[in-house]
């Protein structure tokens, strides 16, 4: 992140991290303190996260203040910036991995069998990033055919390893 | 000491055998590997060995984790040389000096200056690790429920001021978010399930190693898709083997920076790069060719692959003696003792007396397997480095996924992964140090058990939390940590400085 970004950054984060100290301070208030068993009053389960809940509030408001002495709550949010953000290089890559790879380890992993979703999953990752839609489909067969051979390897290889070797049972 | 000596010699002789050898050598080439490719690093191939190796007897583990943590902070020293990548952040440093050589066509001759620097550095950690760890682990069975909670608080701290040298804050909040994450689940004393709201699997708690491999992989491969493509340079590798003479002329600032490594490696959740980053420093102001670092100095490449090298051994004190990881890895290799049924701590010497010395036996075994494999097969390794990153990273996600899944075969853990992963980006992005969140998950349960416990034993009174003498030396070097981040300390101590200068110069008159 650029440096003029960090103040706003801060800002931001500094109102969250204040928001959750308190609701982790409220919610650790709802514990139960085990009176009718007759519980230690200091050994109540909602003592050390109240305790942090606090700490929290007050590193947010540490980091809140330095945030508004850097004007960080001037977010200056506009559309063009956020299209440009958007269209940059880095950003669409790294949008790109945090898809396939949370479609992979979140929806795909327990709705196919662990093979057949590891091999579509590695497949793909390097298709999307290696195939250049312009250039005509012979040309990159050599992508492709990488890709499939890389794919049934490391699906094939892991699950050999993992349900033969580890004896794991895999999702 | 001779009894201490008898029992490494034993330890040694019992892992002199053809198949430890052979799991010495592939695990440590496997290191090597993890370690010079950039997006892998060694926190996250101890963790991913840790899935692999957990069934194995535990002396078997330990030591193929060992030989995979010292053969991951050596290795990324290659790609910090050949791309000015480094291949785990503890080789950041070596990019300075490593790369430039390697743009002068001296590549061979950097990449066999670091292997030698890391192999003393480890050599000089291991005598630490042997020394101190018996005599912290003696000290360590006077600690009671009051001295833990500071230990833990000082932990926190110091790893949140080290780790993050621009923000300190950052650092903290990190380390206290990574407390919170461990009071999520049953706590230990009236198994009262916190913050699960209900679910079952959140009540189990969030296990170390999925939230490990998540903020140190997945953050990883998402940092590493986001950059642009790194490039190879072309340099011939010749000679490897260094000279003598240089090794010889700079002997001082090797030494220094093995005991920079070792004690940097000893403070808890402080991890290699941060040993090499101050190893440098330190050599760079006390050189005599000050003007030579940054731009192919080998005194600053010894200097900093010593340092991270020598913290390897320094990050295992604590582990053994405290239970309370020195750097990242250490922190898996923690996890993975317990999980084998191995309980590091206070008690290590009279539960498992032999456990430190098969320690330190292992260590040395990885250092000098990593010494011949660092010098030898360079070239055919080098190509590993060509391997594009697209082809590289499903592969280690895949390997996150399923190292997350393997420990207890529950696809929550691989949520958590994920998680995990996610905030550990944004972290980053934001400049957070990840190592004091995990930390803090380690330190948690230990954190809050004695701070209940010693508020029972002293029916809420504050007062014996701050009279005790080890108590006291922990809470005065966290205050001094705190405040000497503070601009009107420092230019306090400045100023009383100059005062008491002037006052010498008076009175020599």
């Amino acid at each position: 992140m650029q440096d003029r970004n960090m103040p706003k950054a801060d800002f931001v984060a500094a109102i969250g991290l204040t928001l959750f100290g308190l609701a982790v301070l409220v919610r650790s208030f709802e514990m139960p303190r085990f009176e009718s068993l007759g519980v230690n009053p200091y050994s109540v389960p909602g003592i050390v996260p109240g305790l942090l809940g606090v700490i929290f509030m007050i590193l947010g408001l540490i980091l809140l203040l330095r945030s508004v002495n850097k004007k960080g709550y001037k977010l200056g949010l506009d559309a063009t910036a956020v299209k440009a953000y958007l269209l940059d290089d880095s950003t669409k890559r790294f949008l790109i991995s945090l898809f396939l790879c949370v479609v992979y380890g979140i929806f795909v992993l327990r709705r196919l069998a662990y093979p057949i979703a590891t091999g579509l999953f590695v497949f793909f990752f390097i298709f999307i990033f290696e195939f250049r839609p312009r250039k005509s489909m012979a040309s990159q067969k050599r992508t492709v055919l990488t890709a499939l051979l890389e794919a049934v390897l490391v699906s094939g290889g892991v699950t050999l390893v993992f349900r033969y070797l580890f004896l794991v049972d895999l999702p | 000491m001779i009894e201490g000596i008898v029992r490494f010699g034993n330890a040694l002789l019992t892992f002199l055998n053809p198949w430890d050898l052979f799991n010495v050598l592939w695990s440590t080439q496997l290191g090597i590997i993890v370690g010079m490719l950039p997006g892998l690093t060694a926190t996250m191939g101890v963790a991913l060995m840790t899935t692999l190796t957990y069934k194995m007897a535990p002396e078997n583990a330990v030591l193929i984790l060992m030989c995979m943590y010292i053969g991951a902070i050596y290795g990324g020293s290659r790609s910090a040389i050949l791309l000015n990548i480094p291949g785990t952040p503890a080789n950041a440093a070596t990019c300075l000096d490593g790369h430039p050589l390697a743009m002068q066509g001296k590549a061979g001759e950097a990449i066999g200056l670091a292997t030698t620097g890391s192999f003393l550095g480890s050599l000089f950690g291991i005598l630490m690790l042997a020394f101190f760890t018996p005599l912290i682990g003696t000290i360590a069975l006077k600690f009671e429920s009051f001295e833990f909670f500071w230990l833990c608080v000082f932990g926190i701290i110091i790893c949140g001021n080290l780790t993050a040298p621009k923000d300190p804050l950052k650092g903290w909040i990190a380390g206290f978010f990574g407390l919170f994450i461990a009071m999520i689940g049953m706590e230990g004393m009236h198994a009262y399930a916190r913050f699960s709201f209900g679910s079952v699997e959140i009540s189990g708690g969030i296990a170390l190693i999925p939230s490990m491999v998540g903020v140190f992989g997945f953050s990883e491969i998402l940092m590493i898709m986001k950059q642009p493509k790194l490039e190879l340079i072309d340099s011939r590798i010749d000679r490897v083997f260094p000279q003598i003479s240089d090794l010889l002329r700079y002997w001082r600032t090797i030494l220094r920076s093995g005991v920079i490594g070792t004690i940097i490696g000893a403070i808890p959740g402080v991890g290699e790069d941060i040993a090499a980053w101050v190893s440098y420093d330190f050599a760079r102001r006390s050189s005599k060719e000050k003007e030579k670092f940054g731009k192919g100095s080998k005194e600053g490449l010894l200097a900093a692959e010593t340092g991270n090298n020598a913290c390897v051994p320094g990050a295992m004190i604590p582990v053994l003696s405290l239970a309370v990881p020195g750097s990242a890895p250490a922190a898996v290799l923690l996890a993975a003792m317990f999980i084998h049924g191995v309980r590091p701590g206070p008690l290590i010497m009279i539960e498992f007396p032999d456990f430190i010395y098969q320690v330190v036996a292992m260590t040395l075994l990885a250092t000098v397997a990593m010494f011949i494999l660092g010098l030898s097969m360079v070239r055919l390794l080098v190509k590993v480095l060509t391997i594009p990153r697209e082809k590289m990273m499903p592969f280690v996600f895949v390997l996150c996924t399923i190292g997350s899944y393997a420990i207890s075969s529950r696809m929550f853990d691989v949520y958590v992964m994920v998680v995990f992963g996610i905030i550990g980006y944004y972290m980053r992005v934001m400049e957070y140090p990840v190592a004091p969140t995990v930390l803090g998950i380690i330190l948690g349960d230990l954190l809050d058990k004695n701070l209940r416990r010693a508020l029972v034993l002293t029916d809420g009174a504050i007062i014996p939390f701050f009279t005790r003498p080890i108590s006291l030396v922990l809470i005065l070097f966290i205050v001094l940590t705190i405040v000497g981040r503070m601009k009107s300390f420092r230019r306090g101590v400045s100023v009383a400085g100059k005062e008491l200068k002037g006052i010498f110069r008076r009175r020599s008159y």
